[in-house]
């Protein structure tokens, strides 16, 4: 523990002393407010906080990040607050994967095209995962026995319209299948507790929500949705490896800081190019595994256009799930 | 064996031991003052653990917990005004005994009964962790619907005044909580396009506004009528002792017991926590007490039995997160991070990979519910001062800890509006005789009984009979049913009975009684 500590922070001393010229961020003359739109303690909220810790060293002394947690209204409050503040860089905020799907549902009068997006710090892929004991050993076995039984495999999701049920939804199109949607707007911790218990065939989460009890062998996971594997877990197959060429399923759970729409060239550039760095410092990835967050190193544009990718995948999806 | 020494070298080492001390000190601080509760406190420490090295941190985030559970305690009792949701059951008899001058006594029962839980809970989980776990998984929805119908049922032994009164309470608790989205589809009811609605009327500023902002207005009045009439009323706070009489110990030790088992078994299952055990073990403690009559009145039992079930949640609540890393209640949602920081995964590997940790944690845990009994103790008479403050100091300290409290839940104005409005509907219905218990009872347990009965048919395509055909559900929608229905029935019942004992003992000797009434 020592020992990693002091890599820690002799990595982070290094890092500051000569990596404080081309990331440095000048613009601001007061501190900058970072608006989380979770609670405190949860997943958005811990990663948010641990980027700003790992971006304050290239801010211009006397100026210094400031988190707000903004929960209400489900977070919508906090975004229309990030969108509607002054385009100065001085406010900042932790927008999610709801802000794709918000929009079409009536929830949300904002959508990424009020933001400028600057670093997705998380963007993990859905996982569908099952019991140990499952009779489903893989991605196949479910699809065949959801064809055979439509409306039968209880899948838990964390609430109606929200990003697992969407992935389900996302699921059953895709595949041409029909499963059954058990909501738990309680969170994704008491869906999990329910498959531990049996009481469920399966659940869509992000590996890291179940990633204990799936190294423990006691839950498994079938199939990822992405384009690639995710690092956290090697051996679980994308959903094109494990069902063939044609199927193209891609949820992922992303968070993203962005400023107001608008944002000065030379600001932006600033604030990109200072948490890209924060982005490649193995001393920020560390603390972020240890989260069970696989940190991604999207920035600027690549960022923009997941954003817009998603929202026009919501957009389908939400409309069809009417 | 080696472990549990190594782990015992870490937990009593003077920096962690002051660690411990300093965050159940923090903890027992922040729970009495109404507003600031349990999880407010854990998230506002967290980010000091960051800085600490291996467990430290997290031991010191364990005391703000055990402390913040037990400080509610100190203000429910001192000045009707929980410190957190998990003491307002506690308020119940507390106050009544600080009127009647036993302030003291009560304190020294609920520090004695919340060391009780916790030590009880600590203990459940080094022993019986994995068959707890398995117990709490075992439940579904059938069976959260039925444990939440049951917690309902509780209405009618907490509002002794008017039963009526009491089911209209829960009513309208259950109202409050329709509020914002569906559970289960979606959809929005009642929310008049408000985004602030849509997430749902916060629980803790409605809670703040009904016990605590409420009860300083009921102080302002006092205040107004003493200066116009003159006199003032005068509770004595002399402490006699600091330690409960062995009298009163042997009475409520099966209460102890009792409630700790609850607390135990219920900060276990996810999704469940203190303020419902609270409630839980007190009409339990009512149930099988001696002297039901008491209570309401400062009974010994009604002050210690919320106590020792909500601190017996702590031990529970770790148990779903150190076995399955699925946290019990919100406060241990916030401690997960802690734990990930510090690079353990909590889940079934924990155990097997790091030992030493886990014993850090048991015996932390330990260390932490003794440390809050003594500083507790020790407290007791710098606590009961808080009566002898004049009011015309107190209340306005209140309502600012009051608006603090409800604005820092959401950092939205909108809450703190919420909170006086509460107060004042509240400060009326207390005035009409309800009380605000079956109301609290009714926002806690409103979604989780609509959400899971809505989730069990589902599961079962709309065949209620998934709730006869489960034996742990079954019966728990009889108790329920018992609970519910023998206040209405039980009265009736015996004048039924008395009546026809009467009849028949005079009826056989002197049949001309009949002709007389006739």
């Amino acid at each position: 523990m020592k020992k990693v500590l002091g890599v820690v922070i002799g990595g982070l001393l290094a890092f500051n002393s000569f990596g404080a010229t081309a990331q440095q961020i000048t613009y601001p003359n007061k501190n900058i407010t970072v608006i989380i739109p979770k609670n405190p303690g949860g997943g958005t909220d811990t990663s948010t906080r641990l980027t700003i810790e790992y971006a304050k060293s290239y801010l211009p002394s006397g100026v210094i990040f400031v988190p707000e947690n903004k929960p209400a209204g489900n977070g919508v409050t906090g975004l229309i607050e990030g969108a509607r503040a002054k385009p100065d860089g001085t406010t900042l905020v932790m927008t999610t994967v709801e802000l794709a799907m918000f929009p079409h549902q009536g929830k949300s009068p904002v959508t990424y095209q009020n933001f400028t997006p600057l670093y997705a710090p998380i963007a993990d892929p859905c996982a569908i995962v099952v019991k140990a004991d499952s009779p489903y050993k893989t991605l196949a076995d479910l699809v065949a026995a959801a064809k055979e039984k439509p409306g039968t495999i209880q899948v838990a999701n964390s609430g109606t319209g929200a990003i697992y049920h969407l992935a389900a939804l996302n699921m059953e199109k895709q595949l041409g299948i029909k499963l059954k949607h058990i909501p738990f707007s309680e969170g994704v911790g008491p869906a999990i507790a329910a498959l531990a218990g049996g009481h469920v065939d399966a659940v869509i989460t992000t590996p890291g929500a179940a990633k204990s009890q799936i190294d423990a062998g006691a839950l498994r996971a079938l199939g990822v949705m992405d384009e690639k594997r995710f690092a956290l877990l090697p051996d679980v197959p994308t959903f094109k490896e494990a069902l063939g060429k044609e199927v193209d399923v891609r949820m992922r759970a992303w968070a993203a800081l962005a400023g107001p729409a608008d944002l000065p060239a030379n600001v932006k550039d600033q604030l990109v190019a200072a948490f890209k760095a924060v982005a490649a410092n193995p001393a920020y990835q560390d603390a972020m595994k240890k989260q069970g967050i696989m940190p991604s190193t999207l920035v600027g544009d690549d960022v923009a256009k997941m954003l817009k990718d998603d929202h026009d995948l919501y957009k389908e999806l939400i409309a069809a799930a009417k | 064996m080696t472990e549990v020494l190594e782990a015992a070298g870490i937990v009593f080492s003077y920096q962690t031991l002051f660690l411990i001390t300093v965050g159940t000190l923090a903890g027992i601080i922040i729970g009495a003052l109404p507003g600031l509760t349990v999880n407010m406190g854990i998230a506002l420490l967290m980010p000091l653990t960051f800085t600490f090295e291996g467990m430290a941190g997290v031991l010191m985030l364990l005391g703000v917990y055990c402390g913040a559970i037990y400080g509610g305690s100190i203000t429910a009792i001192l000045i009707n005004t929980p410190g957190t949701p998990a003491s307002a059951a506690t308020c119940l008899d507390g106050y009544p005994m600080a009127l009647k001058g036993q302030a003291g006594r009560a304190l020294g029962l609920s520090t004695a009964s919340s060391m009780f839980g916790g030590l009880f809970s600590t203990v459940a989980l080094i022993i019986v962790a994995p068959q707890l776990a398995k117990v709490a998984t075992g439940l579904s929805a059938p069976e959260y619907f039925a444990l939440a119908v049951f917690g309902i049922s509780i209405i009618t032994s907490v509002s002794s005044h008017s039963l009526i009164k009491g089911l209209i309470g829960g009513c309208i608790g259950l109202g409050i909580a329709t509020v914002g989205l569906d559970p289960m589809t979606a959809g929005m009811r009642f929310t008049f396009d408000s985004l602030y609605l849509m997430g749902g009327i916060s629980f803790v500023p409605v809670l703040v506004g009904l016990f605590a902002f409420s009860q300083a207005l009921f102080s302002i009045e006092e205040n107004w009528g003493e200066n116009l009439h003159g006199v003032s009323r005068s509770v004595s706070v002399k402490i006699t002792r600091l330690l409960p009489t062995w009298i009163d110990l042997r009475r409520v030790l099966p209460t102890y017991l009792r409630s700790s088992v609850i607390g135990t078994i219920i900060g276990a299952i996810p999704g469940t926590g203190g303020d419902i055990a609270s409630y839980v073990s007190y009409t339990e403690a009512k149930r099988w007490s001696k002297h039901p009559e008491e209570f309401g009145h400062g009974s010994i039992e009604g002050v210690s039995a919320p106590e020792a079930g909500a601190n017996a949640v702590a031990g529970g609540a770790m148990v779903p997160l150190m076995t399955l890393g699925i946290p019990g209640d919100g406060a241990t949602a916030i401690m997960m991070g802690a734990f990930m920081v510090q690079g353990l995964s909590l889940g079934p590997l924990l155990f097997t990979e790091h030992p030493v940790e886990v014993n850090t944690i048991f015996i932390g845990l330990f260390v932490a519910n003794v440390l809050m009994g003594i500083l507790g103790f020790a407290g007791i008479r710098a606590f009961t001062r808080i009566m002898v403050v004049p009011r015309k100091v107190l209340v306005p300290i209140i309502l600012v800890l009051c608006a603090i409290g409800s604005y820092s839940v959401n950092h939205t104005m909108t809450d703190v509006f919420v909170m006086s409005i509460a107060g004042f509907l509240g400060y009326i219905m207390i005035k009409l005789g309800f009380s605000m218990s079956p109301i609290v009872i009714g926002i806690i347990l409103g979604p989780m009984a609509e959400t899971n009965l809505r989730r069990a048919l589902t599961m079962s395509d709309g065949d209620f009979s998934i709730f006869l055909t489960r034996p742990i559900c079954l019966t728990f929608l009889i108790i329920a049913a018992v609970t519910l229905f023998l206040p209405i029935v039980g009265p009736k019942f015996s004048a039924w009975r008395r009546a026809k004992a009467a009849s028949a003992g005079q009826g056989a000797p002197e049949p001309s009684s009949d002709s007389r009434s006739a």
